[in-house]
């Protein structure tokens, strides 16, 4: 029977519709699949990101299991490392106890047991399990492809094939990809069955791939015999086969046409489709039985393991199950979580117990009041600071208020000078200032010709023959220029610097800002004076001081540069927002809302380097007549402070001899800035384990061990809470970004950490590979976390430390879910009060309880969950 | 003179900013010709108040996203629509519309 043409066009229309709505769910399913991916930025701009932020939404236990199901990664560090810490007195006893009875409070009800004549209290039991139990393997990925269960060598095919052909797209090579005009899925199409590599078979069978993406990745579905219901966890698990790539084409997808996740998984499995088919082999082993994956001892093995370890072997048989039944309430795989809680735990009590404990000193009438950003390495700076007398300092995010699109003099693409979290809303350029006569024309003239000598280096080398030529062109003076960079960077870095000077002097510029209406430029006046707390007792100098780190080939640079200001240096915000709060009009206004800056204060802009720890006062020809002297005893206590501040730090810089004079220490830590051979220019911000939000006094005088991220915050000049809602929804969660990208580094370095920098290739901008293949490196380098087996970082989560009322916090947290997310699922504690001098309470989902309480059980999961 | 009305269907989606662009690249590709969006909006739902705009963070507050679709797409826009709510907080409004100049839409 024939259809009619009204049917057959209704069916055709049915199944066109069922086409749609099939793909449309396909890129759904993308999308929700990639949500466990981190974000990567690229070098330029790297931002520190939660790699598992896609899994925030669970309690960190659960969420670092999913993760270890996904990648195979830990989430937390070996058990055989807790036990060296333990044995260093890094954990006690009593941390292990706090943290056990914390997560079951019934263990307190437990009478002691009688084993082997001896009494064991049950928490002595559980510790010596931790201490003493057998450690279980590290995990396994489990959401596996199909091709990576029955024949691994096609896995391994198909992660090469699109790692070539991503790098090819994406890596800015010299000789770019043929038809890359057109997308990356249709040149990729073009080319990969010319590709002599794959067995003609497979050749054929891409040649014939579907033009769409979308149908490419639904036949390479059904092909696979993947159900619709599974679609979902199988784009997922190709995903994370190739977390670097995968990551960075999702980043890239949002910002420009080219290039996305469907015409990546497309590649993918038609690529995986292809190769099985004609994959010749028997099945492969499970990969999981061949890793020697084993389940965790059972609690009788353990307890028998355990007496013997203790000396108790005599122990009876009927001892025996009682002992089994107490180690049955802590499985093996929930021992790590109770060692990373008693190690955060540690530092908890102690830092809480020093800002309790300590004598606060009564605020000064400050001569100078300078505002850092609230990154970890400003504290340093600070505490030497204030050590030189009458100064007055605060914390605030680098970027001040100013979200900016910042052009420099030489006029090349704006710079994206704010946090990730929101969009530059007013373009700043620099202009040369009136007094600058020739010396702006000298220095983008100067500028211009080092660029274009570079430019030309540069494509000299990556081209064909361009090499030979420059050999022996450049090689006289190229080979002996390296060798004394090598051998004598500090000198070869002041000869450099002085050249540039010349070539290209610095010229006195000024920054515009007329183009922002006079409501926002005191609209972000206000915020940052509001949210710090500062509104009177003005000194005569107010610095706000930027920071920026300089190092030498360092494709991580950005990494140490201000956060807050797009993973760039923040002196172009700190210039914009001293224009604006030394405007006349910005005053006048602000003086209408309470914030009375005097005439005699001069608002001035300042850069740390975080590398050298030395501080420049920015725009100085602005500087007036009446405060110079104000400016010159700054810059005499900065050079101390910045001194104090590098002898400090070279205590841990691996290669800086320790207890060093501060005056060699500055000289050492400039050398190593302009190092090119230098892996650990500096820290960074390794080491972060706080965030604290209260006035200064609140620390002022502890040495905090540049470990804490300092928000300043007045309470009483917050009454409707605004002040502590910003700190709270963007610094604080810009801090647990960079807190949880520490934290992964370390504790999973082969998927969420970038390996060693020695054997670092960079991709364009786009990223770093280990070696001339595979994946793009996630996270911080090895360099940026630890020294040989020694842990820089030691990762532990965020502890938001707040001096403000509790129904305020209480508020902002009911108002806001990704707290409720950050702080009820455990990747961030919270402990607050509201005065000094009052005991610190701990927040939790049911309620505020006091800090010391163990009575207020942690979530227990079940055992299906971990 | 009254003009002649073409009859479509509006899509409303509320979601979180950092969900926006997925649910922007699925109107798209399905063939929607345009949506508008507004930032920042505030309100009572089935997790509670959800805070309207923030001094510095425009990844956490809500997004409204209205587009406007022949009902041909509307299937496919749903299909796609559906699951992406499903895993996360957001809310959807499917109404039906009137407009005057259709081929702005298709």
């Amino acid at each position: 029977m024939t259809q009619t043409p009204a049917v057959a066009s209704k069916t055709a229309l049915k199944t066109a519709t069922e086409l749609d709505s099939r793909r449309a769910r396909l890129r759904s399913d993308i999308r929700l699949a990639a949500r466990v991916l981190p974000t990567h930025y690229p070098l330029g701009t790297f931002i520190a990101v939660n790699p598992l932020a896609g899994l925030q939404n669970m309690p960190f236990e659960q969420a670092i299991r999913r993760a270890g199901d996904l990648y195979g990664s830990c989430g937390t560090l070996p058990e055989s490392t807790f036990r060296s810490l333990y044995d260093q007195g890094r954990i006690t006893d009593a941390d292990l106890d706090k943290a056990l009875t914390r997560r079951y409070p019934n263990l307190l009800d437990e009478p002691p047991l009688q084993v082997g004549g001896r009494r064991l209290a049950a928490t002595e039991l559980l510790r010596a399990d931790l201490l003493h139990g057998a450690t279980i393997p590290d995990p396994l990925r489990r959401n596996r492809i199909r091709c990576e269960e029955v024949a691994p060598e096609v896995a391994d095919t198909v992660d090469a094939q699109s790692a070539k052909w991503s790098a090819a797209f994406l890596g800015e090579a010299g000789w770019p990809m043929p038809g890359r005009e057109g997308g990356f899925y249709s040149a990729w199409r073009d080319l990969a069955p010319t590709d002599r590599s794959l067995p003609r078979a497979v050749r054929a069978e891409l040649r014939a791939t579907a033009m769409r993406p979308d149908d490419a990745v639904l036949a390479g579905l059904d092909a696979l015999g993947v159900a619709e219901d599974m679609q979902l966890t199988y784009l997922q698990a190709h995903l994370t086969r190739l977390p670097g790539w995968a990551a960075h084409v999702q980043w890239r997808a949002d910002r420009e046409p080219g290039i996305n996740l469907l015409q990546y998984l497309a590649m993918r499995l038609s690529y995986e489709s292809a190769l099985l088919t004609h994959h010749r082999g028997g099945p492969a082993d499970d990969a999981l039985q061949q890793a020697g994956w084993l389940e965790p001892p059972v609690a009788r093995d353990r307890a028998a393991h355990l007496l013997t370890v203790l000396g108790m072997a005599e122990a009876t048989e009927a001892e025996m199950p009682t002992v089994a039944r107490i180690l049955a309430a802590l499985p093996v795989p929930a021992r790590a979580m109770i060692w990373q809680n008693a190690f955060e735990g540690h530092y908890h009590d102690q830092l809480l117990t020093d800002l309790s404990s300590h004598q606060r000193i009564a605020p000064v009438q400050a001569h100078t009041q300078l505002v850092t950003c609230i990154d970890t390495r400003s504290e340093g700076l600070r505490r030497h600071l204030e050590a030189r007398g009458e100064y007055e300092t605060f914390g605030f995010a680098g970027f001040f208020a100013v979200a900016i699109a910042f052009t420099d003099l030489l006029a090349g693409a704006p710079a994206q000078l704010c946090p990730v979290l929101i969009s530059a809303s007013h373009d700043i350029s620099e202009e040369p200032a009136p007094e600058s006569g020739s010396i702006a024309v000298r220095r983008v003239a100067g500028a211009t010709r080092l660029a274009g000598a570079e430019s030309a280096f540069h494509a000299a080398k990556e081209s064909m023959a361009g090499p030979f030529a420059l050999a022996e062109a450049a090689g006289w003076v190229a080979a002996p220029l390296s060798a004394a960079k090598t051998m004598s960077p500090s000198a070869i870095g002041g000869l450099r610097r002085r050249l540039r000077n010349l070539i290209s002097p610095a010229a006195p510029t000024v920054l515009t800002v007329d183009s922002m209406p006079l409501t926002e430029r005191v609209l972000f006046a206000q915020a940052t004076l509001k949210t710090i707390g500062l509104t009177r007792d003005f000194g005569r100098l107010l610095v706000l001081c930027g920071h920026e780190s300089s190092s030498e080939n360092n494709p991580y640079q950005a990494s140490l540069d201000c956060g807050a200001c797009g993973g760039q240096g923040g002196g172009p915000n700190a210039r914009t927002a001293a224009v604006i709060l030394n405007q006349i009009e910005v005053r006048d206004e602000l003086r209408r809302s309470g914030i009375d800056i005097p005439g005699h204060t001069v608002v001035i802009a300042a850069l740390h380097d975080t590398t050298t720890d030395q501080v420049t006062v920015l725009d100085t020809h602005l500087i007036p007549p009446s405060h110079r002297t104000d400016v010159d005893r700054l810059n005499t206590d900065l050079v101390h402070a910045g001194r104090a501040l590098a002898a400090e730090r070279c205590d841990i810089l691996p290669g800086a001899a320790r207890r060093r004079s501060p005056t060699n220490a500055a000289r050492h830590v400039a050398g190593r800035s302009v190092d090119w051979a230098q892996v650990y220019p500096e820290w960074g911000l390794a080491g972060n384990a706080a965030f604290i939000i209260g006035p200064r006094e609140l620390t002022r005088g502890i040495d905090l061990q540049r470990r804490t991220f300092l928000h300043s915050y007045g309470a009483d000049v917050d009454l409707d809470g605004t002040a502590l809602e910003t700190i709270l929804t963007a610094p604080l969660v810009v801090a647990q970004w960079i807190n949880c990208q520490y934290y992964f580094s370390t504790v999973a370095p082969e998927v969420f950490g970038a390996g060693t920098k020695t054997i670092h290739n960079v991709v364009g901008n786009v990223g770093v590979m280990a070696g001339h293949v595979g994946d793009l490196r996630l996270g911080l380098p090895q360099q940026s976390v630890r020294h040989g087996d020694q842990l820089l970082h030691e990762p532990q989560r965020l502890l938001a430390v707040i001096e403000a009322p509790l129904e305020r916090i209480d508020t902002v947290i009911e108002r806001n879910p990704i707290l409720q997310q950050l702080f009820g699922n455990d990747w961030v504690t919270v402990a607050a009060r509201e005065h000094p001098g009052q005991p610190w309470r701990r927040w939790t989902r049911t309620g505020w309880r006091d800090w010391t309480e163990t009575d207020c059980p942690s979530v227990v999961y079940n055992k299906e969950m971990i | 003179m009254t003009p002649t009305l073409t009859k479509m269907t509006k899509v409303e989606v509320v979601v979180r900013g950092d969900e926006a662009p997925a649910v922007r690249e699925l109107i798209g590709s399905v063939g929607a010709t345009g949506y508008t969006s507004l930032s920042g909006v505030s309100g009572l739902g089935h997790n509670g108040y959800h805070q309207g705009r923030l001094l510095f963070n425009q990844q956490a507050t809500l997004e409204l996203i209205i587009t406007v679709v022949p009902n041909a797409r509307v299937e496919a826009l749903l299909a796609g629509l559906r699951p992406l709510l499903d895993a996360s907080s957001g809310v959807l409004f499917v109404t039906e519309t009137y407009v005057s100049r259709p081929d702005y839409f298709s």
